[in-house]
């Protein structure tokens, strides 16, 4: 069955090219963020960097400090919404998938739907409700309302998990003399720490990447993350395309961070998220 | 004796340790079943309310009176409500066919063994994995008017001849962000197809190459077939989120120019956050949320249907 290494090698040809076609666009930000101002326009435009220049980030992260202050706010949300939604999400999968409770299909059912409201419809009255709760500008408010598309993916991604310990574990915990509780947290938890790293990691993510929540909850740019300031900045700046390439550069940083991470981990958790029950 | 009243002692503290040990089950869900509560199904529920009210900006604190299906009528005679339904059917449709048939293109280029696959597969992910106000933002750099490079490539390629405005153009804003969003898509539909691909029985594959059947044989009568369920679970699972796609088109066009580009979910967002007419952009949600629950019975009852056949 080995095949002749001409034809694998032609495979991986095929692959670089439609690596280099597909990922163009990520290339040209980052490019375009190492652009010289003078260069930007340029006619045709120069493919390969030409005369790159840190000017873009200096501009945008050392001069004016507005970003920084952007950046700041998003890893607060982010982190928030990652704990939060680990904090929510664990026991609630482990119970879902191990303890004997009543309308366990019911709670599926429920949670499943929810990962298909849209996030207009929840953004609205939520407005209204945190308007008057004193909710609205602040980084709680934001962080409780990432949670609405985070917790529902945390519990069905982590779920399987659970399912997939062998059975009677809880039980040979209590014989040896630990509770409900200490059996959870000292024997089960470490077991399923691959699936709590994938969660944790889509999490930071939703909370990093929200803008619709941001763009609906905070009037202060005292809390704004760093997806609206990237928004504002459009509006602000119009065509200075390798200012604005910098800071979206910037804002891919950490998500390019932990994708390189925990790549493997990552295709396990969207195939279980999108296709478990 | 002591034998008799030990069983007998033995007996409610059994009992009661088994009731104690079943009510602090419910422990574990108790704090996200609240959050969903009060986070989720209160809004929701106040949604609805709101759609049957006429709040809006000037009242939000006042009295409001309850006017029945008034917003429903009111979207419903609402001429952008049409062009908002039609494009985001013409949205949801375009992005899906491409996204499905490349994804499922690159799925079966994957599912061949070479090195570097699995390098290739999951640098992929990233596109699907980055916040999509970056890609909008990146997309609308190379869809520009003047600079933009993707003119640049297709005049090199002498397919137009003059520089398009793509996104701020009527005509072409609506496709501007469907491209964008079918590169988005791309990743999703390839990694769920081809973990879809990878488990199936290699055996048949065998088989048939034994019986002469060629690749395109084995396409349509062994692969197909068995990946049906997945194709299925996708395709709807597109369609939900693909129809409520919101930051890629507000960061791109922002629903213009005009309304070329207002898919429902903008919509109700001009309504409920540019106007401040929180009722009628509460009815609109409320209809897209039928269409979606519509879409969702569907698809539960399909994948109800596969699970009795398997």
């Amino acid at each position: 069955m080995t095949k002749a290494p001409w034809r694998t090698a032609l495979l991986t040809l095929i692959g670089i090219a439609i690596m280099i076609v597909f990922l163009f666009p990520v290339y040209w930000m980052i490019k375009t963020s190492l652009t010289p101002v003078t260069e930007l326009y340029h006619n045709p435009p120069h493919l390969l960097p030409a005369g790159a220049t840190l000017d873009s980030y200096i501009n945008n992260f050392v001069r004016n400090q507005d970003m920084l202050k952007y950046i700041g706010n998003s890893v607060v949300i982010a982190v928030g919404t990652m704990v939060l939604s680990l904090l929510l999400s664990i026991p609630a999968a482990y119970a879902l998938a191990r303890l004997p409770i009543k309308g366990k299909g019911l709670m599926m059912i429920s949670i499943l739907s929810i990962q298909m409201l849209p996030g207009i419809m929840m953004a609205m009255p939520l407005y209204i409700m945190f308007s008057k709760v004193h909710l609205s500008d602040r980084y709680a408010g934001l962080i409780l309302a990432d949670l609405i598309h985070a917790l529902p993916f945390a519990v069905i991604t982590l779920r399987p998990f659970f399912l997939a310990l062998p059975k009677g574990l809880e039980e040979a915990a209590m014989i040896d003399g630990c509770n409900k509780f200490k059996a959870f947290t000292q024997i089960i938890l470490p077991l399923v720490k691959p699936g709590i790293m994938t969660v944790a990691a889509f999490c930071f993510l939703f909370g990093w990447g929200d803008f619709i929540f941001a763009l609906t909850l905070t009037s202060s740019d005292a809390i704004r993350p760093l997806t609206l300031g990237l928004y504002r900045f459009i509006g602000q700046y119009g065509t200075e395309w390798n200012n604005l390439m910098a800071v979206a550069t910037l804002a891919a940083l950490p998500i390019i961070l932990i994708f390189i991470l925990m790549q493997k981990h990552l295709v396990g958790g969207i195939t279980a998220g999108a296709m478990k029950d | 004796m002591p034998h008799q009243s030990g069983a007998r002692g033995g007996s409610p503290m059994s009992r009661r340790s088994k009731h104690a040990s079943s009510w602090n089950n419910y422990l574990f869900v108790l704090p996200a079943l609240l959050f969903i509560v009060v986070f989720i199904g209160f809004p929701l529920v106040y949604n609805l309310m709101l759609s049957f009210q006429n709040v809006s900006v000037y009242n939000l604190n006042g009295k409001h009176d309850f006017i029945g299906l008034s917003n429903y009528y009111k979207s419903l005679e609402d001429p952008v409500f049409y062009i908002s339904l039609k494009n985001s059917a013409v949205f949801t449709v375009l992005s899906l066919i491409f996204q499905f048939t490349i994804g499922f293109a690159l799925a079966l280029f994957f599912n061949r063994k070479f090195p570097g696959r699995n390098l290739f597969r999951s640098l992929m992910l990233l596109a699907w994995m980055l916040p999509v106000v970056i890609s909008g933002t990146v997309f609308q750099w190379m869809m520009s008017g003047d600079y933009g490079i993707i003119n640049y490539f297709m005049q090199s390629l002498g397919l137009i001849d003059k520089p398009i405005n793509w996104l701020s153009e009527g005509r072409t804003a609506l496709l501007g962000t469907i491209v964008a969003n079918i590169w988005i898509g791309i990743p999703f539909n390839m990694i769920i197809l081809l973990s879809g691909l990878q488990g199936l029985p290699e055996h048949l594959y065998e088989a048939a190459k034994l019986d002469g059947a060629n690749r395109l044989v084995q396409f349509r009568n062994i692969t197909l077939p068995l990946m049906k369920p997945t194709i299925l679970v996708l395709l709807i699972l597109g369609i939900i989120n693909t129809f409520k796609v919101f930051d890629l088109i507000f960061v791109m066009t922002a629903g213009g120019p005009v309304t070329s580009s207002t898919v429902l979910p903008i919509y109700a967002y001009q309504l409920s956050f540019s106007t401040y007419e929180f009722s009628q952009g509460a009815s609109v949600s409320m209809i897209m949320f039928i269409i979606l629950t519509l879409i969702s019975i569907a698809y539960l009852r399909m994948s109800g249907k596969e699970e009795v056949h398997a």
